[in-house]
């Protein structure tokens, strides 16, 4: 049951990021604030961290290409970032101890790193023409802030899901 | 470096190489989606129709909130607005009979403003807002086809910009792309004044029309409307409101910020407007010089002869 429950779990997140994402752009005084909904790759850094980095990297490529075909039109770009991601999270875990405040820090700086990519990106390929001030201030800062919230109230869950996974896996293998 | 062999280097070179060929080709064409792409784009909409309608619940559910504690204020602004109306009504009526009458006078079947309405849910919004684009349920099974114009009761939002069987993908107005123009129409107090919109401030977070004849005047809280010439829109589809007049970049013609009508932030029910008079397929962004218009008559004359068949 737990079994299913954790791959369950990612495509929850996958459905519901569109849904979060149609409360965007909120207008707070003179700035218009985006917040970008980042769920499935947090989870998936989790994963990666707690559980399995190869499983980790191949749900990421999954979702990846789910999401390159249904949202951007460009096969290759979540595709790539999101298993590199989790590959870059599962690394960490032999220099950084696993705590839960620290894993939440790291899931979000990676989440930015990933942002101010994807900023240069489509700045690259003329998708968007603002500037880098507008960027960190209206959609970075305010993304960041949303994703942490998310984490601290979710990232509990996520580790208690994932170590009963662990636990109901050693059970079968005693 | 002694763990880093060949092997795991070529790997990594091919991959890159693969990454991309694989983007740039995805990035060529992106205004028609592959067998399998429509494949996962029908299934991955499909689970998101399901979960779209609680969600679309619950917002409704704040909205409601949001406007009972208005109700106040909306209230006195209405009535205010009531008598105005009841006299509007009237005159409409009697504009609206004369025309019909006169139409009949003189022959004249299509006009430019009509369409046949068909009503969408907005299903998903692109979550990694690079791109305004949202997807709705309606796809080429419903009759949508590519370019049509998407709008709310406020007014227009954009136009299709990708179909699959059953769903379709509508490119916002705040768009980037410098193709993206709307032939527009600014409805001043003696003479109509022509212009184009062309995209959007992102400081001021207004649209921006472009290339109006400076030699009409066009005041600050005038409509603008879609002219329907541009060959893709319906006219007379409310756009916004002038907010601001400028002279151009380069001082020959004037240019205005446009207020949308349309909050885009919750957009739940959409209507697409399916012209019913002859539209080109408004495609020539890249400037190809192509034939247009004789192109879809003919497209539309071999579609009525394997309706024969």
């Amino acid at each position: 049951m737990i079994r299913f429950l954790i791959p369950f779990v990612a495509v929850v997140l996958f459905l519901l990021e569109p849904e979060f994402a149609l409360f965007s752009p909120i207008s707070w005084g003179e700035h218009t604030l985006t917040l970008v909904p980042r769920f499935v790759i947090l989870y998936l850094i989790f994963i990666s961290i707690y559980y399995s980095k190869k499983r980790a990297c191949l749900y990421g490529l999954i979702f990846g290409l789910l999401y390159d075909v249904f949202y951007i039109d460009i096969i290759g770009l979540y595709s790539f970032l999101y298993p590199l991601l989790c590959f870059v999270a599962g690394s960490t875990v032999k220099f950084i101890h696993q705590n839960l405040s620290i894993t939440t820090i790291l899931s979000v700086v990676l989440v930015a790193l990933m942002e101010v990519f994807l900023y240069y990106f489509f700045n690259f390929i003329q998708f968007t023409t603002i500037p880098v001030s507008d960027f960190l201030s209206n959609r970075l800062l305010p993304t960041i802030i949303a994703n942490l919230l998310f984490l601290i109230m979710l990232g509990w869950a996520f580790k208690y899901l994932i170590n009963a996974r662990l636990l109901q896996r050693a059970r079968d293998n005693s | 470096m002694p763990h880093f062999t060949n092997k795991k280097l070529i790997l990594l070179l091919v991959g890159t190489i693969f990454l991309v060929a694989l983007i740039s080709f995805s990035l060529r064409d992106r205004q028609n989606a592959s067998v399998p792409e429509q494949f996962i784009k029908d299934t991955v909409g499909f689970a998101q129709s399901i979960v779209a309608k609680p969600a679309n619940y619950i917002t409704g559910i704040f909205n409601d909130i949001n406007s009972l504690l208005n109700t106040y204020e909306e209230n006195k602004r209405l009535k205010m607005r009531l008598e105005d109306f009841a006299v509007l009504q009237a005159e409409v009526n009697t504009l609206q009979s004369e025309n019909e009458s006169l139409k009949e006078l003189v022959d004249k079947e299509d006009s430019l403003k009509d369409f046949d309405p068909l009503k969408a849910t907005v299903i998903a919004r692109n979550p990694d807002q690079w791109e305004e684009k949202i997807i709705l349920n309606k796809g080429s099974s419903h009759g949508v086809k590519l370019n049509m114009a998407v709008m709310t009761a406020n007014g227009l939002i954009g136009k299709i910009s990708l179909v699959t069987p059953f769903t379709s993908e509508v490119e916002l107005l705040y768009s980037n792309n410098p193709n993206y123009r709307v032939s527009a129409i600014v409805q001043g107090e003696k003479s109509d004044v022509f212009g184009l919109i062309e995209g959007y401030d992102t400081e001021r977070n207004e649209l921006i029309l472009k290339r109006i004849d400076s030699s009409f005047k066009v005041k600050k809280g005038e409509q603008v409307v879609t002219s329907g010439l541009g060959g893709i829109y319906p006219k007379g589809i409310l756009i916004g409101e002038v907010t601001e007049v400028t002279t151009d970049d380069y001082g020959l013609t004037s240019m205005a910020y446009v207020k949308p009508a349309t909050n885009f932030s919750m957009l739940e029910d959409v209507v697409i407007a399916l012209r019913t008079s002859i539209s080109v397929d408004g495609s020539d962004g890249t400037g190809t010089n192509a034939d247009l218009t004789n192109g879809s008559d003919e497209s539309e004359t071999t579609d009525t002869i394997e309706g024969e068949e």
